[in-house]
């Protein structure tokens, strides 16, 4: 079947939610569209906090100052000016709405400490504050009265003489393909962790935003920026949240020492996610680790502490490994937690394809460059979702509706068919999907090289010949997630071979993106942003453009 | 380790569409899905894995037909909520090590709820009576500048945090009692979430609120068994919140209702006997006016008279209940 | 041994078969029943919920009762147990409203500093009295009854005021109960769920629903009877099994026993001694099985 709507959004987390809620302000006929309930949205494990200079004494140019030097200069300053300078108003906006922001003494919103902050700047509910955020934006979307196709998985975008007009989307109840068709798209379906093992990421985290933007030819920026989060826990990878580290816990060597002096004296254990990744990495690699991880020590912020503003992850580390971080320190060790690349966008959420926006952790403005810092992430998805919400509900007043897509529909009704129709030849997604998780971890993780990237492309073809043989295991037509896992691995290919074609292209060390054999910054060179755009059948074509810098010198970054 | 795991499979089309399992009997009014076979699978983990990890495991190597709601393995997202050995559980949360019964352990959709597929049950009725508590913020008038929060204690915010811990995951629900023989009670999950707006200092419907969670469907339909707080993987505690509510209500002057008459006049009772007065209690909580309410609980009152059950009519009081007065002279609140 | 015998209002109201019963096997267990005449009831949880303070300091007076008797709370009802135990956790660790509750009965000549236990019958047969004395007590072996056990909500949640935490058994004594009198335990959903008591007064037909629902569920599997260690659990299954029966247009037809009621029939005691033909629903079927007349 076909739908028209004004404006789609695709995904339900924060950023698509608070798109929507934007558009059907601002009038539009808005739908979400989401593979599952917007309350399972990957944003609700956000745990931190969010960012914004509302504190006295405090200044967005001081907000944007620690987030461009977070980012290694790489953010686009115009961009991070905007982010900063509204922040306020959005956090008091979502205070408006209900949130149950940590209060002061005198019942003003209270901050803690987060990394790469010169001032405590970060808003936050205990150790559940994107839980929060989402939560209460569901309510708002309930409230004005948005509608959601719940469970229905998006495959391909809709196109038009170049223009985006809606998307494909199985219906996972029913198994029935439709076509959602729209004068505009709004693109919120980021987040690629399944791409690498371990990560702090759901199992729903497939970079699907990034493909079908990708596919639809909007070009994908940066892409080989992947932060790695410093304290995931041992083993599962679950995300123990930096607001540990804002409270003031420890990051431990196995004799005992505060490493970190070696590498970010003064910010210790706030210094950016990417300069504490590499350090344990170097540490662990020197033997200087436990069992291949560091210890995260909280013991001396006290019972109180721990179980007034940490409660989720004390009992997550009770939970998955047996340990009372009240009594006993965690093992903890880096582990892929969030794309900072993604695809191009400006201040308001368009991209390069007429009538396809994009907003949150898919988007690059780019305001977190090279390294995002802590709690900014759920500020990025509040003011360009709103900003892109509102810039498509605009856009959509002069455009007239698609009568088309039938053909499209016929199309990728007969790609599923035959997907499904494959026989077993031996490759199962779940197999093909570990394998390539694993390459990126090893060759394309916190440090990388030219050869190490070489060969993970090389395997990165041999993926992809891998991938036309995936049998999907289950032929049914209700809730079949087999068919949903073996189109979300397609999804995951093309990010793969973003972030290595990227990895390999910039040949010098910012923000995330380590290489042992250009070890330095190299401004003179690629002060650049990194564009890949798909070409059917051959390799991504490759551009550039200039970091737009309005008032900060790029400087050494050191912490 | 090796473990062995039993789960519930149903598929609408297709293999298992015909296969009826096991007695038919009689239909619990808990029990709307359809019948389901049990299949058996084993899976080799570490010691400390939990449910979701053999569900996964098995999904990805075993069985790719299974069904199963997941995302971020940790507790954060609540799809995976299932029985795991009859009752309601976090898939992710549950140590197979735990809950391995007579060497398995048996996971299935809850048989309360609609099943789509497998583990995957339909989570309407969970939505539908979310959505009806009004479940959003009526801000307070004047509402405070752009840059301007309205202020509050951190206590009142901290004391809403319970529920916000709430993750949707429909443990609560699929357990209760009540909603089982009462479709129209609106359950524990949607009346927590109602005390969670209706226990905001910034909302402004308040007594409007009280006065429709205190309907039909609502706080009083409650049967006080304390199981939502025992299946909620979260601590979010409905029933305590249910009860907040109820206190509100009956402060805030919603009182023509059995819950208030009931509490009236066991309180009434303790103060002037000590002890409780089963004889007056059932028709002074019916109310005098409910002639009809009245009428329906004479047969059960001569059953009992006829089985020499009746408490005696001179109703007595424990010696000392001169201490019971003082008590409640002094924090007894209404019911001085 | 000694114990500060709690029974509650219902047992010398209602339910006047479950006091008789436990004053008859209190001889066979060697119980010294000190009975608590001066303690006020528990308010059921109805008062807690509408009046914290007043709960704390009603319950908080029972406990400073039992503490100065130096001995511990027994009760014979799972409300009471659910109650108490509440209470009890409450003034045990947070001693301002422990303080509270002393400002309140200080005066009546009783202060709580928090030692008391408070412990159900069905604990304490396994607990403090032990098997060996109640094996030994048995006369008559119940062989051929098939018995659903129904605990009653407020002895097995929630599990942190109830001790259950650390003494997980607790939730498994009915059954074993059952077992020792040389019965056969059934196995149903039902048995740790609610029997709609609380609900009574304010939908009735919903609270018999949820009783009623339970005993047909015992008894398609097979049981003959039910025993319960909870009197309001036993009003709404056994007194209100007829209007149950007429809300779900079914049969039903089940006895309900007191636990003190099995056990005082396995010590040989004959089915009118304890109240047995007292029974709103027949105890006939039964006491039948094991050629028992009542």
């Amino acid at each position: 079947m076909i739908f028209d709507h004004d404006v789609i959004v695709v995904g339900a987390g924060l950023a698509g939610m608070r798109a929507a809620l934007e558009a059907a302000r601002s009038g539009a006929d808005v739908a979400v569209v989401s593979k599952v309930h917007p309350v399972r949205s990957h944003s609700n494990a956000a745990q931190g906090g969010i960012n914004a200079a509302l504190g006295e004494g405090d200044s967005w140019e001081s907000h944007a100052y620690d987030t461009i030097k977070g980012s290694d200069y790489l953010a686009d300053q115009d961009a991070v000016e905007v982010m900063c300078e509204e922040a306020p108003n959005d956090i008091i906006e979502f205070e408006h709405m209900g949130v149950i922001f940590y209060r002061n003494a005198d019942g003003r919103l209270g901050t803690r400490a987060f990394g790469g902050a010169s001032q405590a700047r970060t808003y936050f509910v205990g150790d559940i504050t994107g839980q929060a955020l989402l939560i209460t934006l569901y309510d708002q979307i309930l409230k004005a009265g948005v509608k959601v196709y719940e469970e229905w998985f998006g495959t391909t975008l809709f196109l038009e003489n170049g223009t985006c007009r809606g998307l494909v989307a199985l219906e996972l109840l029913t198994g029935e393909l439709h076509l959602l068709r729209a004068k505009a798209v709004i693109d919120a379906a980021g987040g690629g962790g399944r791409l690498y093992e371990p990560s702090t990421n759901a199992l729903i985290c497939t970079g699907d935003g990034y493909s079908l933007a990708y596919r639809a030819g909007a070009p994908l920026m940066d892409m080989e920026m992947v932060q790695y989060h410093p304290t995931t826990l041992a083993g599962s990878g679950f995300l123990m949240t930096e607001a540990a580290r804002g409270e003031g816990a420890y990051l431990l060597d196995g004799n005992g020492e505060r490493f970190l002096k070696q590498y970010a004296p003064t910010k210790m254990e706030l210094a950016a996610r990417d300069v504490i990744s590499r350090a344990e990495t170097k540490e662990i690699a020197a033997g200087h680790g436990v069992n291949g991880n560091v210890l995260l020590d909280l013991r001396h912020l006290g019972r109180d502490v721990i179980l007034k503003k940490l409660p989720q992850i004390h009992e997550m580390a009770l939970d998955y490994l047996g340990i009372d971080m009240i009594e006993k320190p965690v093992p903890v060790r880096p582990g892929m937690h969030y794309m900072m690349g993604g695809v191009k966008t400006d201040v308001n959420g368009a991209t390069s394809v007429p009538g396809l926006y994009a907003a949150g952790e898919v988007a690059n403005v780019s305001v977190h460059g090279g390294n995002r810092l802590g709690a900014n992430s759920l500020l990025d998805t509040i003011v360009f979702g709103r900003r892109s919400g509102k810039a498509a509900a605009a856009y959509v007043k002069s455009v007239t509706p698609s009568q088309g897509g039938d053909d499209l529909l016929r199309s990728e009704q007969a790609r599923l068919q035959a997907l499904l129709a494959r026989p077993y030849q031996g490759e199962t997604y779940a197999h093909l999907r570990l394998d390539l998780a694993t390459m990126m971890d090893q060759k394309v993780g916190v440090y990388r090289d030219e050869a190490g990237l070489l060969s993970a492309l090389e395997q990165l073809a041999e993926f992809r010949k891998r991938y036309e043989l995936v049998a999907v295991g289950d032929k049914g037509r209700v809730y079949n997630q087999a068919l949903q896992f073996v189109l979300e691995l397609g999804f995951l290919l093309d990010c793969g071979e973003a972030v290595i074609r990227g990895a390999l292209l910039r040949k010098e060390s910012r923000g995330a993106q380590a290489r042992t054999d250009y070890p330095e910054r190299d401004d003179a060179q690629w002060l650049k942003h990194i564009l890949l755009t798909y070409r059917a059948g051959a390799e991504p074509d490759v551009s550039y453009l200039p970091v737009t810098i309005t008032r900060w010198k790029p400087e050494v970054r050191s912490y | 380790m090796k473990f062995t795991i039993e789960i519930g499979r149903y598929n609408p089309e297709g293999k298992y569409a015909e296969s009826a399992s096991g007695e038919q009997g009689f239909p619990a009014p808990w029990d709307k899905s359809p019948p389901r076979r049990y299949q058996t699978y084993a899976v080799d983990l570490p010691d400390h894995a939990v449910v979701l990890d053999a569900l996964i495991a098995i999904r990805e190597y075993q069985d790719e037909s299974l069904a199963v709601r997941c995302a971020c393995r940790s507790a954060i997202c609540g799809s995976c909520a299932m029985w795991v050995n009859g009752h309601a559980n976090l898939a992710c949360k549950s140590k197979l090590r735990e809950f391995t019964k007579d060497g398995k352990t048996r996971v299935e959709a809850p048989p309360s709820m609609p099943v789509v597929r497998d583990l995957v049950w339909g989570m309407e009725p969970f939505w539908q009576k979310h959505h009806a508590v009004t479940p959003w913020l009526e801000p307070k008038q004047p509402v405070p500048g752009p840059r301007e929060e309205y202020r509050a204690p951190n206590a009142a915010m901290e004391n809403l945090i319970q529920e916000v811990s709430c993750i949707n995951c429909g443990c609560c629900l699929m357990d209760c009692e009540s909603f089982a023989v009462n479709q129209e009670f609106l359950g524990p999950h949607a009346l927590a979430k109602a005390y969670r707006y209706a226990g905001d200092p910034r909302d402004a419907d308040v007594h409007e609120r009280l006065g429709e969670y205190s309907k039909p469907g609502g706080i009083w339909d409650c049967t006080h068994c304390y199981e939502c707080v025992q299946q909620c993987p979260k601590g979010v505690a409905p029933l305590e919140q249910i009860l907040k509510l109820r206190k509100m209500a009956v402060d805030a002057g919603f009182t023509n209702n059995a819950g208030t008459r009931h509490a009236d006049a066991f309180a009434e009772s303790v103060r002037d006997s000590g002890r409780l007065n089963e004889l007056t209690l059932m028709p002074k909580s019916t109310g005098f006016f409910n002639i009809v309410g009245q009428l329906k609980t004479l047969p059960s009152a001569f059953n009992m008279m006829r089985a020499g059950k009746l408490p005696p009519i001179i109703h007595h009081k424990i010696p000392g209940v001169q201490r019971i007065k003082t008590i409640f002279q002094r924090v007894g609140g209404r019911f001085k | 041994m000694k114990v500060a015998f709690y029974p509650g209002c219902v047992s010398k109201g209602a339910c006047p078969e479950l006091y008789v019963s436990t004053q008859a096997i209190a001889g066979p267990l060697g119980l010294q029943l000190e009975e608590l005449t001066e303690a006020p009831c528990t308010g059921a949880g109805v008062l807690s919920e509408q009046n914290p303070d007043l709960a704390d300091s009603l319950n908080g007076l029972t406990l400073a009762m039992a503490e100065s008797k130096n001995a511990d709370v027994m009760t014979i009802c799972s409300t009471c147990q659910g109650v108490l135990s509440n209470h009890n956790y409450h003034l045990q660790n947070d001693e301002k409203r422990r303080d509270k509750v002393n400002a309140t009965i200080g005066d009546q000549g009783y202060r709580y500093s928090g030692k008391a236990k408070v412990k159900h019958l069905l604990w304490m047969l396994f607990e403090d009295i032990g098997l060996e004395k109640i094996r030994g007590a048995i006369k008559r072996k119940l062989t051929g009854l098939k018995i659903a056990p129904f605990y009653g909500c407020y002895i097995l949640r929630p599990e942190e005021y109830l001790g259950l935490r650390e003494r997980p058994e607790r939730k498994t004594y009915l059954e074993q109960l059952i077992a020792l009198v040389g019965a056969e335990p059934v196995e149903y959903r039902g048995s740790t769920k609610c029997c709609g008591f609380p609900m009574l007064t304010f939908n009735r037909e919903k609270s018999l629903e949820m009783g009623g629902s339970h005993i047909l569920e015992a008894k398609e599997k097979g049981a003959d009877m039910l025993v319960t260690p909870c009197p309001l659990c036993h009003l709404n299954l056994d007194g209100q099994q007829p209007d149950a029966a007429k809300v779900m247009r079914k049969d039903i037809g089940v006895p309900i026993f007191h636990l003190p009621q099995l056990l005082g029939l396995a010590f040989g005691f004959s089915p009118q001694e304890l109240r047995l033909n007292h029974h709103v629903v027949p105890t006939a079927s039964a006491l039948e099985k094991v050629e028992l007349k009542v």
